[in-house]
């Protein structure tokens, strides 16, 4: 049996076998990160058991809640009030402050390809060395914005759809 | 006798790895993947890419369940759904995952995506792998959409007018995206098709490669923490410091008392 053989049986990564008892100092705190675990069975147990409380959701919530079916469509009908699905709400929403032929393109399509646009070149707009979200505080605030733009859209767009049900 | 046919079969198997092992390399690949050393913080977190996939494999086997009754013409489509929630063998049950999951799926990739960028996980050298994120996001929304007129009910018919009235106010290519949407002038029996066609195929078609560049990626790199992760470390080193400031201030008195006693 190999070194790494050894070490995969105890279910740990190979390399990452601990100096015994080594005193931490400031000086030597960085030497090298924590010790790692192996993908299995760690992670793999804890994506395990997430993906089996999905699957039971589904299960119960489609003998619950069955998924929706309305009327067959009817393109007679003038006087139906559609709504979209609950996470497009918020883009529904964000249209209303669009109103009008002249300014309805900014919302509808120009700012969200603007921000798709932006959302692909984030690794490149935010370059510092730093990961932790304290210490690129315009990334954060902005991530933070956009959350909470999105979700305060959300929760117009169901407060509106609970005051006028018809529309 | 027990002893001799439990080593034989142990035996057997062995040399069937072996074999496997030898003809394609399957088993060492998975001991690699399964032990690839991941960070201790976070495996919760990680789950949410997880979760995703998982999600996403859901989709792609109830879907496929989903065709075997389905029929994408104007006037079988609701008659045909009515008929998976109504009368087919755990219809309902199918077609329930296939809602339910992909509400959960545009939940879960928000949150993967936030628990991304939040962590700063998109920085060098995995700028390429947040890409193909974007793209397969993207790519999930498109699902939902054209999926939402597949029902051919109101709900669906009517906001998918909506949908392709709000593309009509692209700027120059207006035209071009509801041409492309629709196949003729109103939204009728071409329309449907298409949209069948691009929530069942192309859609999937692309999605399913990118997922494949997405995992490639994300093992190339390893996952994304392992190598700056001190926060045990720091840990360790506070709980020492407290130890001593402690043993400092008050061991000494300890140590008097036992001299008195």
């Amino acid at each position: 049996m190999t070194e790494v053989h050894r070490d995969a049986d105890q279910g740990r990564a190979a390399p990452a076998k601990p100096v015994e008892e080594e005193v931490i100092t400031e000086e030597n705190v960085f030497d090298r990160p924590d010790e790692t675990m192996a993908f299995f069975p760690g992670q793999v147990l804890r994506d395990g058991y997430v993906a089996a409380a999905l699957l039971i959701a589904c299960t119960v919530l489609s003998y619950v809640f069955p998924a929706p079916l309305a009327e067959p469509a009817d393109l007679a009908e003038t006087q139906y009030v559609p709504r979209p699905e609950w996470f497009f709400f918020f883009y529904e929403q964000i249209l209303m402050f669009f109103p009008g032929y002249a300014l309805i393109s900014f919302g509808a399509v120009i700012i969200p390809t603007v921000f798709v646009v932006l959302l692909f070149a984030v690794p490149w707009l935010d370059r510092s060395p730093h990961y932790s979200p304290m210490k690129r505080p315009f990334a954060t605030v902005t991530g933070l914005l956009v959350i909470m733009v999105v979700v305060l859209n959300m929760l117009l767009a169901i407060s509106r759809v609970i005051n006028f049900p018809q529309g | 006798m027990i002893g001799r046919v439990k080593a034989q079969t142990v035996e057997t198997g062995k040399l069937l790895a072996d074999w496997i092992e030898d003809r394609t390399g399957a088993v060492s690949m998975m001991e690699k993947f399964l032990y690839e050393p991941v960070p201790k913080r976070g495996a919760w977190l990680y789950t949410l890419g997880s979760a995703t996939l998982f999600l996403i494999v859901l989709q792609f086997l109830t879907g496929i369940l989903l065709l075997f009754y389905y029929v994408p013409t104007v006037d079988h489509a609701w008659n045909s759904v009515y008929y998976i929630m109504n009368e087919a063998y755990f219809g309902q049950l199918i077609r329930g995952i296939h809602y339910w999951s992909a509400n959960f799926l545009m939940a879960v990739i928000g949150l993967h995506m936030a628990r991304t960028f939040f962590s700063g996980a998109y920085k060098a050298p995995r700028e390429l792998n947040w890409v193909v994120g974007v793209v397969l996001f993207l790519l999930v929304i498109v699902l939902a959409f054209t999926g939402y007129l597949l029902r051919w009910d109101q709900d669906g018919f009517w906001a998918s007018v909506v949908g392709i009235k709000i593309g009509s106010y692209s700027p120059f290519i207006g035209g071009y995206v509801v041409n492309f949407l629709i196949g003729g002038d109103v939204i009728g029996p071409a329309t449907l098709s298409r949209f069948f066609a691009i929530h069942v195929w192309l859609l999937p078609a692309i999605l399913a490669p990118l997922i494949g560049v997405h995992l490639y990626l994300l093992r190339r790199h390893g996952e994304f923490g392992s190598e700056f992760e001190y926060t045990e470390r720091l840990a360790k080193l506070k709980e020492r410091q407290r130890l001593e400031e402690y043993e400092r201030r008050y061991g000494l008195g300890e140590e008097e008392e036992e001299r008195r006693e």
